[in-house]
């Protein structure tokens, strides 16, 4: 790999670089050419894939001004996840090929990048903290390190210190407003719960849980954001089949899957058969959410046109699940996706666990498994570490809260990030279930379990994008492309990343 | 064009010339998302790597984000990492560095892997200098003076902080600056020193690094390389029309700033320049000419003239001008 570029975000062989300049080169000549010819719409309409990969970039670049475009793909169009359950409406059904059908892209999705570059160890060499400051931080600065020095009074295990210490954050928190304030008082509650042993229980009615939830998803955008991309990934690799299986790792209120049934109820040539198989924790006093959420998506599979098959499972952990449970069909018979959003950290605090989950996973023969996560490392072994990344990483998140409008959506969407603070620095053991990893770490992962990138594209970045501008309250959202990987961010800081996967040739 | 720089570097600037070649549209409208799609970024990143730390401040009433590169040795224990009380030094001036990355007022961002990167350079190379990398409004989204105007907000934002003041002493703590910046970015440096100057900010020095200048006239440099090295004198006029008001001519005050609508610069005491021509620059009679007003009008300028340099010679360190210009940076930041 060349070293230079490399620093630059392109990876690029120093064997290819002739190679690569000559075919530069070619396109260079292939674009004047087309843009002579006034078809320089090739250019807005070919879908990019992973940029880094720029021998890649530049192959697929030529053979799109090389050869005619094939038959038009289409792709998931932004649709609102206000609308998720929508009210039985004819129009759906007719809706014109012309919603839906792209602009002009390559038949099949692209071949998985033929060099999958392992992640370069030199890139990875030491963890990255991305901090952003808002101004407001400047003045709570005392503020940040009196945290700071409380998680590490705590960490040498001095009481007395980390007792005075967290006292004295709450007085410094009171002088503070908005975000900064509402931070510091979870992680100071967070902490002090860590010092007197008093840890929260987490036996709370999933119901309650998934309620915070649904407030989180409609006060910004990142769930919205991990359902839209997800699916993208998701449409693609069922674009050729007749049944399609998904698996969704927590199906909660089902919010992810109106939109993708929509979308494939508009599919050229008809909808494939839709089967839906949804895991959940137990529920008390015996309410079946699973089944509820089941019905209505069928109810709405209904209204659309779409066949549709539901199963609910009911698992402690998604490590109780055995392939045997799931009914699966064979590959060429049925497709199946894997899907997972905030579930796979979870497996990260017992042993083994994350191992028979991905051994599962395989099983299953998934023609894609697409994973979403925070993006941070809110699992590493020192306390003090793990500490500051949830305070940078939180703090960047409710940041991009303050911009919402609805203040009732606003307080419950806090204490669902609530909740989260409080696990990641009050809890251990198998109590301690947010245990978040960078998309470097999940890469690294999937990698040595067997599994190859399936890189998203341009296209999806697209409309991620203007799925922002439709939903988010501020302005400081950004999408940005990590070697075949989506992030949202707020301003230059990425909290949550999709990436999707493949079982490797 | 590929004999005249190293192998690596013709790729990464070809990359990026037919990259904005699919980006610009003839009606004048910019394919933003497919500009960030392809835009390698990296992160601000507190741990240090190579001596270097980096933090991003985002302002809320403007939505203005700077990128802060500080020396390794600033950095405060784990507890307490980022400063932001104290001043730099109270027993020596350190020099904060507010850099402009380039992009043709169109492209990149300070979070753009070849401006993260440069930036981070100039921190050892500068005894340890401060560096202030603005991450200002793109045109044509945001059209001129918005470049200016977040330019202006970022210097008032650095000669305010008190963890960027440095001294001698106590009493002579201030914020010492420099601007600098590439192409737009060096153009805008222009702009705002001469605003700092008018309202009797001192800025120490200006290093402005193959500067986007022009005019409606074509000069002979324009016609001589017009798209042999990268550029194309339609593409610079492209990128004029999207930052300039619309309907203005290359005349207007921002592009050709020694021209017939300009500011006269005589007596405006500007800070000390450092320019830096490439030599396969088509647009270097522009920046020769600036250099020739400036000195016209008494103001203190070097000018660098790199032979056989293209743009971007500066990204990757693998030729000789880029060392030239290292040395060039670092000693006109440290001479007094």
């Amino acid at each position: 790999m060349d070293e230079l570029l490399a620093v630059l975000g392109y990876k690029v062989r120093s064997s290819d670089m002739a190679d690569v300049a000559q075919k530069l080169e070619q396109l260079e000549m292939a674009m004047g050419t087309a843009q002579d010819d006034g078809i320089s719409h090739l250019a807005c309409d070919t879908i990019h894939y992973n940029p880094s990969d720029l021998s890649g970039w530049v192959d697929s670049m030529l053979s799109e001004f090389t050869n005619p475009p094939d038959d038009s793909e289409y792709d998931l169009r932004a649709i609102p996840g206000v609308a998720a359950y929508p009210q039985a409406d004819e129009s759906d059904k007719d809706s014109s090929p012309a919603a839906v059908s792209s602009p002009s892209s390559s038949s099949s999705p692209p071949p998985p990048i033929a060099a999958a570059a392992a992640p370069s160890s030199a890139l990875i060499a030491e963890p990255t903290r991305p901090v952003v400051l808002i101004d407001s931080q400047e003045a709570g600065v005392r503020l940040v390190h009196t945290l700071l020095a409380c998680a590490e009074a705590v960490q040498q295990d001095n009481v007395k210190l980390a007792d005075a210490l967290v006292k004295h954050t709450g007085l410094l928190a009171a002088s503070q407003t908005g975000a900064m304030r509402k931070v510091a008082t979870y992680f100071a509650e967070a902490l002090a719960r860590r010092i007197y042993k008093i840890y929260p229980q987490d036996c709370l009615d999933p119901s309650y849980s998934d309620t915070l939830e649904m407030h989180f998803y409609e006060t910004c955008p990142y769930l919205k954001f991990a359902h839209f991309t997800a699916n993208q990934a998701i449409l693609e690799a069922f674009a050729t089949a007749n049944r399609v299986h998904v698996i969704d790792f927590g199906l909660k209120q089902g919010m992810q899957w109106p939109a993708l049934m929509q979308a494939l109820a508009l599919r050229p040539g008809g909808p494939p058969a839709f089967r839906l198989t949804g895991i959940g924790p137990p529920q008390p006093n015996n309410t079946d959410n699973l089944q509820q959420v089941g019905w209505k998506l069928a109810h709405l599979a209904e209204t659309i046109g779409v066949e549709f098959e539901f199963r609910g499972f009911v698992a402690n952990s998604l490590a109780d699940l055995e392939p045997e449970m799931l009914d699966l069909r064979p590959a060429d018979v049925e497709a199946v996706a894997v899907n997972s959003v905030f579930e796979l950290h979870r497996l990260l605090g017992r042993s083994a666990g994350m191992d028979k989950v991905l051994s599962t996973i395989k099983a299953m023969k998934p023609k894609i498994v697409t994973v979403v996560e925070q993006e941070a490392n809110h699992n590493g072994p020192v306390f003090v570490d793990r500490f500051t990344e949830a305070l940078h990483y939180y703090s960047s998140l409710f940041d991009s809260l303050e911009g919402s409008t609805a203040s009732q959506d606003l307080v419950m969407s806090e204490l669902y990030l609530g909740r989260q603070i409080c696990n990641v620095v009050a809890c251990e053991g198998g109590d301690r279930v947010e245990r978040h990893e960078t998309l470097t770490q999940w890469r690294a992962r999937m990698e040595s379990a067997g599994f190859d990138p399936v890189h998203l594209g341009s296209n999806a970045y697209k409309q991620a994008s203007m799925l922002l501008a439709l939903f988010a309250g501020g302005d400081g959202y950004r999408v940005e492309e990590n070697n075949g990987a989506l992030m949202l961010g707020w301003h230059t800081r990425p909290l949550i990343a999709t990436s999707a996967w493949q079982l490797a040739r | 064009g590929q004999r005249v720089v190293p192998l690596n570097t013709w790729v990464l600037i070809s990359n990026f010339k037919l990259a904005y070649n699919l980006l610009r549209r003839p009606d004048g409208s910019f394919n933003r998302d497919l500009a960030e799609f392809l835009d390698r970024k990296l992160p601000a990143n507190t741990n240090p790597v190579d001596g270097v730390f980096s933090f991003d401040h985002l302002d809320r009433s403007t939505g203005l984000l700077n990128r802060v590169y500080r020396p390794e040795s600033q950095l405060g224990p784990p507890t307490a990492p980022i400063d932001l009380e104290n001043p730099l030094s109270t027993t020596a001036v350190v020099p904060v560095i507010v850099f402009f990355h380039g992009g043709s007022f169109t492209h990149s961002s300070a979070g753009s892997a070849i401006y993260d990167t440069f930036c981070r350079r100039l921190v050892p190379l500068c005894g340890g200098a401060v560096v202030v990398s603005v991450n200002y409004r793109r045109s044509p989204e945001n059209r001129y003076p918005c470049a200016y105007d977040d330019g202006w907000a970022a210097l008032k934002w650095v000669k305010s902080r008190p963890w960027l003041r440095s001294g001698k002493d106590r009493n002579s703590s201030d914020v010492h600056v420099y601007l600098a910046g590439d192409s737009s970015g060096g153009n805008i440096a222009h702009h705002v020193a001469v605003k700092a100057a008018e309202a009797g900010i001192s800025i120490l020095g200006n290093i402005l690094l193959h500067p986007m200048f022009g005019g409606e006239a074509r000069t002979e440099s324009e016609k001589r390389l017009d798209g042999k090295y990268f550029v194309t004198v339609q593409d610079r006029d492209w990128y004029w029309r999207a930052f300039l008001p619309e309907g203005e001519s290359r005349d207007h005050p921002a592009c050709n700033v020694f021209g017939p609508r300009s500011k006269n610069l005589e007596g405006m005491k500007l800070p000390k320049s450092l320019v830096v021509v490439a030599g396969l620059d088509l647009i270097q009679d522009w920046q020769l000419a600036y250099v020739e007003g400036m000195e016209r009008t008494g103001n203190q300028v070097k000018l660098i003239f790199l032979q056989d340099a293209t743009i971007g010679f500066y990204f990757l360190p693998n030729n000789q001008h880029f060392h030239c210009l290292m040395e060039e940076i670092k000693n006109f930041v440290s001479a007094a």
